[in-house]
């Protein structure tokens, strides 16, 4: 069986164009305990890093100019198995149903509406990493020794 | 960077620059054609074209100084002010996260604020509520800055006052909300506007206090009496966020509520998709007004819910006198009890409107299988040629049907 990683010791990625967003983030997962942070303020270097840094948590500003939310996520889902569950959490200002649907539809797992508070954004970040972790588990326990990945 | 700093001398320099050059060339060709009336020897004018080739070079020569050094002054000057935001933010941060007592190192050791350190926790402020976001606001009056924007807001240059208010809707400080709504009359349709955006913002962190005297209420009174652009009311109640029910609501049940902020609410309650006032909404529905018709109708579309007291009056708007209000009735009906709505929608097909015709076979389309089957029904042996053509299109469009399927079956592809 997997043991089960702590989440500070999760990998997550943050990428917003607004660099006071992306200190204020970092300040706050570090003040909780995630060592392993790391953040973006160019949208189109997602990619290269996701490769490296393979996150266990993407937060994910929607509006960004050049390549917004949307277009960061459709680059990643062709980075993405399909049997692979990488939680997106959407930080924006932008409350509008539509925009929440599109996002849900182009595969974010949830919502923080910007301005954000900090212990709802913290426990947002912990339930999207439980289920992480508890698919990674899931995923390895089921896949024969050797196999998994 | 061009328009921040500097456009003012630079202008000044250009004009002073293309302005002598323009004199220069005129006395130049007038000489000339003085000289070829007269016969003068070109000597002199050879004297002007050379005194105006040297100072045309220096001229441009300092132009191009100045361009250099401009650039040269503005690199260094954005990095000085990112190096000093990157500073400010983390102490403002630290302020925000650390709690009561300011966090060591970059103190700010002087009143005002320098500009950058308001900037950045304006920043802040548009990113963290919450005790976070208060600890800032105190910080901000701590050292004044909220009377300032406030003194800036009310007098000055329309440029520093316009800065103000975004400021302060920026900072969304409660006892900013009052000044903020004075400017709701101000003569400039733009700080109206700015002064509404801020408002809004500033109320939509404020708790509700019920009662005439609470902050929603004195908001609803100033949107009520300002002359304000319905787009403007409209982004404004959208700025509300989860604050802008109980004011819609408030709103909408005002009798004498004027026919275009009855308008902005419905689109409002719409678009912000608050499903639990689809009743609230639906009671527009028998509006004179047309346009009051159709926006209830539209609103009652992107909530997806029609409540039961509405779906009579909606249906009947199927067959409204005028057409756009028949639009948005014919795309509400997909959300009304399948048998009733066809029964309303089938007699659309053949409407003279060709946008009512496609409403009408799109929600049909959205029924299930009874609607599909209604609008196959129309595809192959509807005796009107419009209302077959529409029916193909939505079919076809619903990936329900393959185009050479379309023409096998109806003859029209």
């Amino acid at each position: 069986m997997l043991p089960t990683p702590r989440l500070t010791d999760a990998r997550i990625l943050v990428v917003d164009d607004e660099r006071v967003n992306v200190v204020l983030l970092e300040r706050i997962l570090e003040q909780d305990g995630y060592r392993n942070v790391k953040s973006l303020t160019d949208p189109s270097e997602v990619v290269g890093l996701y490769d490296q840094f393979e996150p266990d948590l993407v937060l994910l500003d929607l509006h960004m100019p050049k390549l917004d939310g949307f277009a960061v996520m459709q680059q990643l889902e062709s980075r993405i198995s399909r049997d692979t569950f990488l939680p997106i959490l959407i930080l924006t200002a932008d409350i509008r149903p539509e925009i929440k649907r599109r996002a849900l539809s182009a595969g974010a797992k949830d919502f923080v509406t910007k301005p954000f508070d900090r212990t709802e954004v913290l426990l947002r970040i912990q339930n999207l990493l439980e289920t992480r972790f508890l698919h990674l588990r899931v995923r390895h326990d089921t896949v024969p020794e050797g196999q998994a990945t | 960077m061009w328009r921040r700093y500097g456009d003012a001398f630079y202008t000044l320099l250009t004009l002073a620059v293309f302005g002598f050059e323009t004199i220069a060339l005129g006395a130049l060709s007038l000489s000339f054609l003085l000289g070829k009336a007269t016969g003068i020897a070109s000597t002199p004018v050879e004297g002007i074209l050379l005194g105006v080739v040297i100072s045309t070079a220096s001229a441009l020569a300092l132009l191009g100084l100045y361009l250099l050094s401009y650039h040269f002054v503005s690199n260094l000057r954005d990095r000085w002010q990112a190096e000093h935001l990157d500073k400010w933010t983390e102490w403002w941060i630290g302020l925000a996260l650390t709690g009561p007592g300011e966090p060591a190192g970059h103190a700010p050791d002087r009143r005002p604020l320098p500009r950058v350190a308001v900037d950045s926790v304006l920043s802040l402020l548009e990113a963290v509520k919450g005790e976070e976001g208060d600890r800032l606001k105190e910080a901000l009056a701590g050292h004044g800055v909220d009377r300032w924007f406030l003194r800036r807001a009310r007098a000055g240059h329309l440029t520093a006052r316009l800065d103000a208010i975004e400021g302060l809707g920026k900072a969304r400080l409660p006892h900013a909300l009052d000044p903020l709504l004075g400017l709701f009359h101000h003569a400039r349709p733009v700080v109206r506007r700015m002064a509404a955006r801020a408002a809004a913002g500033t109320l939509a962190i404020m708790a509700p206090e019920p009662g005439p005297d609470g902050p929603h209420a004195r908001f609803i009174d100033a949107i009520k009496q300002a002359d304000l652009q319905p787009g403007v009311v409209q982004e404004s109640l959208l700025l509300l966020e989860t604050r802008a029910g109980p004011i819609l609501r408030e709103l909408l049940a005002d009798p004498e509520l004027s026919d275009s902020l009855r308008w902005v609410a419905l689109e409002t309650i719409g678009r912000l998709g608050l499903a639990d006032m689809a009743e609230l909404a639906a009671a527009s529905g028998t509006h004179p007004d047309p346009e009051l018709r159709a926006a209830t109708f539209r609103c009652l579309r992107r909530l997806g819910s029609v409540p039961e007291a509405a779906q009579a009056p909606l249906l009947g708007a199927v067959d409204d006198e005028v057409d756009f209000v028949r639009v948005q009735a014919a795309h509400a009906a997909a959300f009304v009890e399948p048998e009733a709505a066809l029964a309303a929608l089938e007699p659309r097909l053949e409407d003279s409107s060709w946008w009512v015709r496609r409403a009408a076979a799109a929600s049909m389309a959205r029924l299930g299988e009874l609607g599909v089957a209604s609008v196959r029904r129309a595809a192959e042996s509807h005796p009107e040629k419009a209302a077959r053509e529409m029916a193909v299109q939505i079919l076809l469009e619903a990936d329900v049907l393959t185009p050479a399927a379309a023409r096998l079956a109806t003859g029209v592809a």
